[in-house]
């Protein structure tokens, strides 16, 4: 059973049809590509999983439960950890103080991440402790999202752009970084229009399109299939 | 004053937001009547090139010439006024008013009647017609009187454009205007644009996602990465660009 | 001056300005702590001060000696806590996703039940509570004498700081807190839940305010309306530091302290002015306050706290001509077989109507929640009051003048206050017309001060007409408010009000339209000032006596509550609002003392029932039921279009 399936969700913005039937499905341990340009409905496909924009029909079950319909607070507290496109970390607290607050006492997880571990794997935000949110680096506050959201102990990971509007040599650490995260068991779901950086780090991808679900399939078929590439993620 | 100049020029425009570099010396120039894509992955710097262009903000440095009259720095209404007319990505219209009162505005706006504060505005005869005119032209004569806010998006996106094209713009600025929009309702809309851009001569300068629409309809395109114009020409220019490539599919990520 | 100098007389000041400091601070960190998480500023923030203070009181009738003191001290602020516990489940959280206006009003109704419960319970009269004996008596410090007590207030409001600076800053909790008030909805998927957050920081904040009030009562004394003064008072305090910041909320609460206690002894004349003042000076420089920063509009994903908003349609049928006469031949048929009483209390309705209508210009056309129209009908009324005691000039001369001054007036505070939006120019607004208040209440020599002007009188119009009776009192204020309403009416319905909507439904929009919303802004904000001086100098000729009361805040929280009662997207629903106020005022005050515990209860279930206001509601009923009969629709209504 998949830890995470989306069937047939269809999503609104007020009156505006944002998602049409979308369905998906990531396996645990898997880091899963969601492809497409801008506003194909990656973010929106990712607000609908964690419940900040509930989709108007279709199912979204975690672990084999149900969860939309849930208040988005319940759905990460089940082990769903969203990491937003515009990396919002809390900008007058410092990098320490955005990972104490997304500690959460009552689980009793089996080695839950602590500030040390986290530490341990972005050796950089240790440097920037003291640091106050707003005074960190683009590719520093994709680091303290990433690790403030690994503080909630999730089972699974909602990636949504994390190369964008990064350097090069930072989005190849943050492709490092992201297998590790992997290799600590984490699952993870990663939206991206830099099908190259989707390369080097997932196994399976899926291409979405004017909020609908345009191919699936491994990231191997995926580099090889130029007519999916053309229409869909390149000019 | 050698080449010919545009309708539009942005000549090395530089903005930045507390240390971070939106815009990096943008340059290029927009013709009267060309039909012209600005593009680039997300955060490439479009929003912010959009509204140092319409007065939003002034740029650091550079400057924005339109007719030849140099804008930037010069408060929106005041621009506006000058012939430029613009849309937003986020549909930006009068919900609560109706359709025809939307468009009525804009063209109050425009004859300089705002001003007349005791006027009936049902009593302005050729402000109704000429409304009604403009709904025509985006097909939305038929529902002027309904709420705005009752629209579907895509109306909703189609009247945002007919209130910027009440004030005859010469120049229309459009931010992503198929946001959000069915396929279907997407090529409508392109087609409108395209129809009005060649009745009228009117410049249309836009952002976009879909390359089905930018490539379909602009003559030119200028493409922005990291808030640098890394490409700037014809369709098939862009679309043999390796740079542009990169940009887009993160190929060849070298460290 | 010398005596400034004195060390033993500094002493004394130092400190009683800094036990002024101590209580403004430990009311105003739990508002600023709330508008901070909630993003709503709590009118009654100072009514759970009072709270606290009655509790102490009660408590301290049974618990007596200083352990029992020291009891009363602590559990005074838990009872306040609890009452906002059940405010914040039972009421608040059923709003957060309305509008500003309808979050100020829920706060404001819950000011007017709260003093009413307490003059219920414990009755009208000032309470002084009891200290210990041990911190009742007095010191020499200096060569100074200073209440022990004072010495109490002084050493504890800095702990209570340092204690929150703890709990915000060390504290996980505190830390979320923090959080929270940058980005909501990170905070929501981050597992934290929104809601008990909510409550908690609710419950927190009115904990502040009950202790300050429970550490107050000793040393001031308690009364029902105690809760209305010390709010305004934090309301400059926090505005003045930064809305939502906790260091703003203490450096306000020093130079108010200080410049209150300075004010006293250097200008006594105009201590109160100093501190709107200082307000707007702040305002004018750093229109977020000391330490504010521009607050983000909510984004729409902000609230999307599992409850959908009520859509409030503005779109209504407008009504033909000669339907609209109805009520007008009534106002002139009626009065003729009214007693005297009615026929001043009509007049009343009038003027209240007046003053409702141009107000909804700002409210309901333009988008804009002015608290300060007090100022403009005090201009006006004082205009016509001065110009007849002072002057032989004629009374229609003189109330034509009035929206001339009020014109003058409106536009010099508008060219300020248009600068800002939403909370912030509503507390802009408040305090230009407190200052205005403070003014005409200390400039005796040429406003009679607190005295006000006693004895205008009513001289006969051109031709001979004599106005000194009620009736013909009545008519002239009908046809003055006829000739006023009609024209307000016509600008809402001209290319220019329908500009102004335009602003009120997006000012983004229409400056991208071409249209200078600012100036449009100020342009309706001068001719509302202007019709609201009318309302103010009509008042002057009926009343044919006047006080600076006139102008005090609550005043100008009147046409509020009139528009919002009646419904601020229809033209005729302020004057329905302030019928309905006007007639429940005067009925209940002659029913029932506890008026305001009725109004309380009316504006609450307005707010969360019928946000469209009476006039709304009678609207969309009416459309569901003349749909069924076509004929009377068409017949009454014209087809057309939108507010």
């Amino acid at each position: 059973m998949a830890l995470l399936t989306l069937d047939s969700v269809n999503t609104y913005y007020g009156r505006s049809h944002i998602l049409f039937d979308v369905s998906l499905a990531v396996e645990k341990g898997e880091v899963v590509a969601l492809l497409g340009r801008n506003g194909a409905g990656k973010s929106t496909t990712f607000r609908s999983i964690i419940g900040l924009t509930p989709p108007m029909s279709g199912e979204v079950r975690f672990k084999g439960e149900k969860v939309n319909g849930l208040r988005a607070f319940r759905i990460c507290r089940r082990g769903i950890g969203f990491v937003p496109e515009d990396r919002r970390c809390f900008p007058d607290l410092t990098v320490r103080e955005n990972l104490e607050v997304a500690v959460r006492r009552e689980k009793n997880t089996v080695d839950p991440w602590t500030v040390e571990r986290v530490y341990a794997l972005f050796p950089r935000l240790q440097e920037r402790e003291k640091n106050l949110g707003s005074q960190l680096s683009g590719g520093e506050q994709q680091m303290l999202t990433i690790a403030r959201t690994l503080m909630t102990n999730p089972e699974m990971l909602l990636l949504d752009e994390p190369s964008e509007g990064l350097a090069p040599l930072v989005v190849a650490l943050l492709a490092d970084m992201i297998l590790q995260i992997r290799k600590e068991g984490v699952t993870v779901l990663l939206a991206e229009q830099n099908l190259n950086f989707c390369a080097k780090v997932s196994d399976r991808g899926y291409v979405i399109d004017k909020g609908s679900v345009k191919y699936e399939g491994t990231m191997k078929n995926l580099l090889a299939d130029d007519e999916v590439k053309e229409k869909y993620l390149a000019v | 004053m050698g080449a010919p100049m545009g309708l539009l020029e942005i000549r090395g425009v530089v903005k930045s937001f507390g240390g971070l570099r939106a815009l990096q010396d943008v340059t290029f120039s927009v013709g009267q009547g060309e039909i012209r894509a600005i593009i680039g992955p997300n955060g490439a710097g479009k929003s912010t090139l959009f509204n140092v262009m319409t007065g939003l903000f002034p740029p650091d440095s550079g400057e924005v010439v339109f007719g030849g009259e140099r804008i930037s720095g010069v408060p929106p209404h005041r621009i506006i006024r000058k012939g430029i007319g613009r849309s937003f990505q986020i549909t930006n219209i009068f919900p609560r008013m109706t359709v025809f009162e939307n468009v009525q505005v804009a063209l109050f706006a425009h004859h300089r009647s705002s001003r007349d504060p005791l006027g009936m505005a049902r009593r302005y005869p050729s402000v109704a017609a000429e409304t009604l005119d403009v709904l025509r032209q985006v097909d939305l004569a038929e529902k002027h009187e309904l709420s705005a806010s009752i629209l579907s998006h895509g109306d909703q996106k189609r009247l945002e454009i007919a209130i910027s094209l009440a004030s005859r713009p010469r120049l229309l600025m459009l931010d992503e205007p198929t946001a959000g929009m069915s396929r279907f309702e997407s090529r409508e809309t392109v087609e409108l644009l395209r129809g009005i851009s060649r009745e009228q001569g009117l410049t249309l300068v836009f952002t976009e996602h879909d390359m089905d629409i930018v490539f379909g309809i602009s003559e030119k395109i200028v493409v922005l990465q990291q808030g640098a114009v890394i490409a700037d020409g014809t369709p098939a220019e862009i679309k043999a660009n390796p740079q542009v490539r990169k940009a887009y599919l993160g190929e060849e990520i070298q460290a | 001056m010398a005596a400034f100098f004195d060390v033993s007389f500094l002493t004394v000041q130092v400190l009683s300005a800094l036990r002024q400091a101590a209580f403004l601070f430990l009311i105003s960190s739990g508002l600023t702590l709330v508008f901070g998480v909630l993003n709503i500023l709590n009118f009654a923030h100072g009514s759970l001060y009072m709270l606290g203070a009655y509790f102490i009181y009660a408590l301290t009738l049974h618990l007596t000696g200083p352990a029992g003191f020291v009891i009363a001290l602590l559990a005074a602020p838990l009872g306040v806590a609890l009452v906002a516990v059940v405010i914040e489940m039972g009421l608040l959280r059923r709003i957060y996703i309305q509008e500003e206006i309808y979050q100020l009003l829920l706060t404001y109704a819950l000011v007017l039940i709260i003093h009413d419960m307490a003059k219920i319970v414990f009755g009208p009269e000032f309470k002084s509570i009891p200290k210990p004996r041990a911190i009742g008596g007095a010191v020499t410090i200096f060569g100074g004498t200073v209440p022990v007590y004072t010495l109490v207030v002084v050493v504890l409001a800095p702990l209570v700081a340092l204690l929150l600076w703890y709990l915000l800053y060390r504290t996980r909790t505190g830390k979320i807190v923090r959080a929270t008030s940058s980005d909501r909805e990170m905070a929501d998927a981050l597992g934290i839940n929104m809601s008990a957050l909510f409550t908690l920081v609710f419950a927190f904040g009115a904990m502040l305010a009950g202790f300050g009030g429970a550490l107050a009562g000793p040393a001031r004394t308690v009364f029902p309306s105690v809760g209305t003064e010390v709010i305004i008072e934090c309301f400059v305090v926090v505005v003045i530091g930064g809305l939502g910041n906790l260091w703003g909320a203490l450096v306000g609460s020093l130079l108010i302290g200080t410049l209150e206690t300075v004010g006293i002894i250097v200008f006594p004349e105009f201590e109160m002015s100093f501190i709107y003042l200082l307000m707007v000076v702040v305002l004018i420089l750093r229109p977020w306050g000391l330490f504010g920063r521009p607050l983000k509009v909510k984004a729409l994903a902000e609230k999307n706290l599992g409850m959908e908003a009520q859509e409030i349609s503005p779109v209504h049928f407008s009504v033909r001509p000669l339907v609209r006469m109805i009520p007008l031949v009534l106002l002139l048929i009626v009065p003729l077989f009214a007693g005297r009483y009615y026929q001043y209390l009509l007049t009343q309705i009038l003027i209240a109507s007046l003053m409702a209508v141009a107000f909804n210009l700002l409210l309901g056309t333009t988008g804009l929640l002015s608290f300060g129209q007090a100022a403009f009908y005090g201009a006006g009324a004082y205009t016509v009051g001065l110009l007849a005691t002072k002057t032989g000039i004629g009374s229609l001369s003189s109330l034509l003048l009035a929206p001339l001054v009020a014109m003058v007036v409106a536009g010099i505070i508008g060219f300020f206050c248009i600068r800002l939006s939403g909370v912030h120019f509503a507390m802009l607004t408040l305090a230009f017309g407190q200052l205005v208040f403070a003014i005409i209440y200390k400039w005796y020599n040429f406003t009679g001060g607190d005295n006000g002007i006693q004895g205008i009188p009513v001289r006969p119009l051109p031709g001979g007409i004599d106005i000194g009776s009620n009736l013909s009192m009545y008519y002239f204020a009908l046809a003055a408010v006829a000739v006023a309403v009609e024209i307000l009416r016509r600008i809402r319905s001209s290319p220019f009000g329908a500009t102004l909507k335009a602003i009120r439904e997006n000012n983004q929009r229409a400056e991208y339209l071409g249209v200078n919303v600012k100036l449009y802004q100020w342009t309706a904000f001068v001719i509302a000032g202007a019709f609201t001086g009318l309302a103010g100098g009509l008042y002057a000729l009926m009343e044919k006596s006047i006080s600076p009361d006139i102008i005090l805040w609550t005043k100008s929280a009147e046409p509020v509550l009139m528009t919002i009662i009646g419904g601020i997207y229809s033209f005729a629903g302020p004057a329905v609002g302030a019928v309905v106020f006007i007639v429940l005022n005067s009925y209940l005050v002659a029913w029932t003392e506890n008026w305001a515990l009725v109004l309380g209860l009316i504006l609450l279930a307005m707010v969360l029932m019928l946000p469209g206001g009476a006039v709304g509601f009678v609207n969309e009923k009416a459309r569901g039921a003349f749909g069924k009969m076509g004929w009377v629709r068409r017949w009454a209504f014209s087809k057309s279009g939108a507010s």
